[in-house]
């Protein structure tokens, strides 16, 4: 009995606290704010401070929520909690800094490919919902944009897991880790370099950053999906972006990077392997997302699938062809 | 308590279910045509029936591993030849009939509210239950030239169906185009079945694969099976056999497009399996996987793109049904036990999802009145539970967890990937992005049909929309609840009933010895195939696990409940000024001038823009003009008996 309630405990401290809620919210809100900074350093402003994102998100859980008549109520409000917790969900399923995944089981890699998927059908589903016509261009370019990207991740994933595994399967992020724990990092592979770089552009894509923000366009259709939104929903959208920030590039640093693990014991080593992952983060958000930000002007969806089906999927199909021959 | 149900006497159930629909399909017509009552209740009597009878074989032949094997009339074999008829129940073909009398069931339920407003129902019944005992017989049967009777019936009653509805614009044309490559397919079967008749003098399936034995086969046994391969891929619609299916699923009345996905395309792909696996006994060798692999592969990914272009709830469906079976075929064609197991396991889900995706289909055409994807919108708040049931299906066929589309679908990724790393063959690898591509596009297809049909704006003609009656909603939640329960507790099903059929389709020697006396098979040399199903694949349940998982969904559900009914969500009141379109609603961005909804068929529209050319050339093949199917279906049959005789003559 003494074990079930500790073992509840425990769960419940995951879920709510680290690698859970409070973390990867904090984790998410804080690169976000990064990012932010640091494109506005990049064009010469002196940006908004790093906790900005922090300050919104609670503006926003202030704020009056308003749901426009035609929507389907529980939807519209239901889609961006499901968002949140299915990201909540792929923390619990990611060893990462050295630390064992709650839920880590064999075969979470395709658990993971799915989740991922679950935000972007959450926001298109509450889009939807919203029955706004805005929301029905930005959804529509969403599920494109989900196509788009969704490929060439397969593709990262199905080489990572043949260097893993070796002649077996490896669908399991904890192999993975295991296979580059003596510092033989993923990323040193020469195979693997083209599906790094694939990857570096799934992450914007995934996130939703400029150029690749089609489904949202603010200058264009008004951020599409999230048109009708305000109030805590919209926070919670914006949480989720953020998160989602945090989770891509943390998902790389698990694949390519062993999962930032010191090897140091103790708590303490915990915390440190915790700093650095934040600051690999961090360095992978301005290389992946805030640079690209910077230089780019958005891209159609036409152009965006394109390139996504040509540039990106044919980098992460070099990796599986190499991987499969050496 | 059922001490009573020993094998001698289950033995005799088989036949009892096939005979009982058959003998109700003449009564209903006797003496139902005129009084519903008494009409409903012989149909309700034969569809339990049937679910009885069988279900009761489920510990006998699943759990226990018996094969029950029944002569008709007793005529058992003379001198080692097979003269009668015999039935012969393995845990393979009770796999299918499970599948085939739950579906018989449920339709059966939903026909009485959902049919009510036709008329000449009894003609309607009769037809169903004609097509329900024929694909019972159809997968029930050990004699060939029996299962070739069951194919004419279950094709000239689909036909019959499919034109049920003859003022609706477009189903005699779908029926006439069923009816003529239906008998071209129908034709080629016969003829294997002439051919392997003349070769082996005898029409029992088991004696034929003791006669063909382990030696090279001859061309005319080559030719035999090349037609037969063909026959059965026109029941299951492959590509490029599938060009009626789109028209016959749509036309058809719901009811009957659950019965065509859930159990007509089944019998084609239980036939197959029976075929290569166990008549030919030619799954090992390595042409032939490939060749069905290919098969696979481009049914599942032009099944999809051509859901993709559709603007019609049904046709949409329709083909996304070819797609899914290509997903069986695939994992069918692996040969490896994992790979079998998923493809069953697949054929199973897809008879569950599909099913429950026709039926929402059907009760938004009784209550709206329309399947066209560019009128409909909004009905989530009209018809509620409807709409929880169909996204219900659309996540398990999206292969969301924990639906038993992702358990399914799962264990097909797992299979290809490890026929690719233990052959070292990289097209396997090739098959598994492309599995998981086309499931991607299927959930974007989910999602167009959700925003088309249950979210967007609800057009002003149905505002009045009415949920379906209790009665069609019935097998809608038992759907529903065997998505979830067969997603979540997959182990179970994995152990008990997958891993048994896999089983019988690998034990060729105990299929033929059971049937025809120990021995047969030794005597001719048939051996089993090496592999054997496994229990035991990589692990996605843990249950501790899933019910934390569990405990948190619900608490956000929770949170759902408490903030959309807290007063803080203002819902903005609708303006005098607004019209009675909703395409001029209030929002609260946006200005009323630049409203425009976006139709279900312009969802992907950057996607179609780039792949513009394939489109065109996709819906361009897909004429719609008889003729080009009929001369796909020949020129798919001409490089199935080419290839045939390549493999077979070279190896």
């Amino acid at each position: 009995m003494l074990d079930i309630i500790i073992n509840t405990i425990k769960n419940a401290g995951f879920v709510l606290v680290f690698p859970g809620i409070l973390f990867v919210s904090i984790a998410g809100l804080l690169l976000a704010g990064i990012d932010r900074k640091v494109l506005a350093r990049m064009q010469k402003r002196k940006g908004p401070p790093i906790l900005q994102p922090v300050y919104d998100f609670f503006k926003l859980m202030g704020k009056e929520t308003i749901i426009p008549h035609e929507a389907n109520k529980t939807a519209f409000l239901g889609a961006p909690i499901v968002g949140f917790v299915s990201l909540v969900v792929i923390m619990l399923f990611l060893p990462i800094a050295g630390f064992e995944a709650p839920f880590g089981i064999e075969g979470d890699l395709v658990i993971i490919l799915y989740l991922l998927t679950i935000p972007a059908v959450a926001l298109i589903i509450g889009g939807s919902a919203s029955g706004s016509p805005f929301a029905g261009i930005g959804i529509s370019r969403e599920m494109v944009a989900m196509m788009a990207y969704e490929l060439p991740l397969v593709i990262v994933l199905l080489s990572v897991a043949k260097v893993a595994g070796g002649d077996s399967l490896a669908f399991s992020l904890n192999t993975i880790i295991d296979a580059q724990a003596g510092g033989e990092l993923f990323i040193t592979k020469w195979q693997l370099i083209p599906a790094v770089l694939a990857m570096l552009l799934v992450i914007p894509a995934e996130v939703g950053t400029q150029p690749f923000d089609v489904a949202e366009a603010e200058t264009e259709i008004c951020e599409g999906p999230l048109v009708e939104y305000s109030g805590a929903p919209l926070a919670m959208f914006k949480l989720n972006t953020a998160i989602k920030m945090f989770i891509m590039t943390a998902l790389f640093s698990v694949l390519f990077l062993g999962g930032i693990n010191l090897g140091i014991e103790g708590w303490y080593g915990i915390v440190l392997n915790v700093v650095v992952l934040f600051a690999a983060c961090a360095v992978l958000t301005i290389l992946c997302m805030t640079l690209i930000h910077a230089i780019c002007a958005r891209l159609k969806i036409e152009h965006m699938f394109k390139f996504y089906w040509t540039v990106v999927t044919a980098l992460a199909a070099i990796s599986l062809i190499l991987v499969w021959i050496f | 308590m059922f001490d009573f149900l020993t094998i001698d006497f289950v033995r005799h159930f088989p036949v009892i279910a096939v005979m009982g629909l058959f003998l109700c399909a003449f009564l209903v017509e006797i003496f139902g045509a005129k009084n519903k009552y008494i009409r409903n209740t012989i149909v309700l009597v034969a569809a339990f029936g049937a679910f009885a009878l069988i279900t009761s074989l489920v510990k006998p032949v699943l759990f226990d591993g018996e094969i029950l094997a029944y002569w008709m009339g007793n005529w058992e074999p003379v001198s080692g030849y097979a003269i009668g008829i015999g039935y012969e129940i393995d845990a393979l073909n009770m796999f299918f009939a499970l599948l085939v009398v739950t579906t018989i069931l449920l339709a059966a339920i939903y026909s009485i509210k959902y049919m009510a407003r036709d008329h000449h129902l009894g003609h309607y019944y009769t037809l169903f239950l004609m097509l329900s005992g024929s694909v019972l017989g159809l997968v029930l049967t050990g004699d060939i030239f029996n299962m070739f009777v069951m194919i004419e019936i279950m094709t000239f009653a689909s036909v019959a169906l499919t034109a049920f509805r003859n003022n609706k614009f477009g189903s005699l044309e779908a029926a006439f185009k069923y009816l003529i490559i239906g008998s071209i397919g129908s034709s080629m079967t016969l003829a294997g079945i002439a051919l392997l008749y003349a070769q082996c003098h005898t029409l029992n399936m088991a004696q034929i694969s003791a006669v063909l034995g382990s030696g090279a086969l001859s061309p005319t046994s080559i030719c035999a099976f090349a037609l037969m391969f063909a026959g059965f891929g026109v029941k299951s619609y492959i590509v490029p056999f599938h060009a009626p299916a789109a028209d016959a699923y749509m036309t058809a009345p719901t009811s009957i497009s659950m019965v065509f996905s859930g159990m007509v395309n089944k019998a084609g792909v239980y036939g197959m399996i029976r075929l290569v696996y166990v008549i030919f006994r030619a799954m090992d060798i390595t042409p032939i996987q490939l060749f069905l692999v290919t098969f696979g592969t481009i049914t599942m990914f032009i099944g999809v793109t051509m859901a993709l272009a559709q603007h019609d709830f049904k046709r949409l469906l329709a083909f996304h049904s070819i797609s899914q079976i290509g997903y069986v075929i695939t994992a069918v064609s692996l040969c490896t036990a994992l790979g079998l197991e998923a493809g069953l396991f697949h054929a199973m889900n897809h008879t569950l999802f599909k099913g429950l995706l026709f039926l929402t289909a059907g009760a938004v055409l009784y209550a709206a009145g329309t399947t066209d994807l560019d009128k409909l919108g909004g009905l989530a708040k009209k018809m509620p539970k409807t709409a929880v049931c169909f996204l219900i299906g659309a996540f398990s066929i999206s292969g969301l967890p924990p639906f038993n589309g992702f358990a399914s679908k799962w264990m097909i990724y797992q299979a290809t990937f490890e026929k690719a790393t233990t052959t070292g063959n990289f097209a396997y690898a090739f098959v598994t992005v492309v599995a998981l591509v086309v499931s991607v596009m299927t959930l974007a297809s989910f999602i167009k049909v959700t925003q088309a049909v249950f979210f967007g704006q609800l057009p002003a003609n149905l505002r009045d929309v009415k949920e379906v009656p209790l009665l069609m909603r019935i097998p809608m939640w038992i759907m529903s609840a065997l998505c979830i329960l067969t997603g979540v507790f997959y182990n179970f099903v994995q152990q008990h009933i997958l891993v048994p059929a896999a089983n019988a389709a690998f034990g060729v020697t105990k299929y033929i010895d059971s049937m025809m006396g120990e021995g047969t098979a030794a005597a001719s040399g048939i051996s089993d195939y090496a592999v054997q199903g496994v229990e035991g694949i990589v692990s996605i349940w843990n249950p501790k696990l899933w019910l934390i998982l569990f405990a948190i969904v619900l608490i956000a559900v929770f949170i759902v409940i408490l903030t959309g009914d807290n007063t803080r969500g203002r819902v903005l009141e609708k303006s005098e000024e607004d019209s009675e379109d909703g395409k001029y609603a209030t929002f609260f961005g946006g200005e009323k001038s630049a409203h425009s909804h976006v139709s279900g068929s312009d969802l992907f529209w950057g996607f179609k823009h780039d792949f513009k050319g394939y489109f065109k050339f996709i819906q361009g093949m897909h004429s719609g003009v008889v003729n080009d199917y009929a001369l796909w279906v020949v020129v798919g049959a001409a490089l199935i008996v080419v290839f045939m005789f390549a493999t077979f003559m070279f190896i």
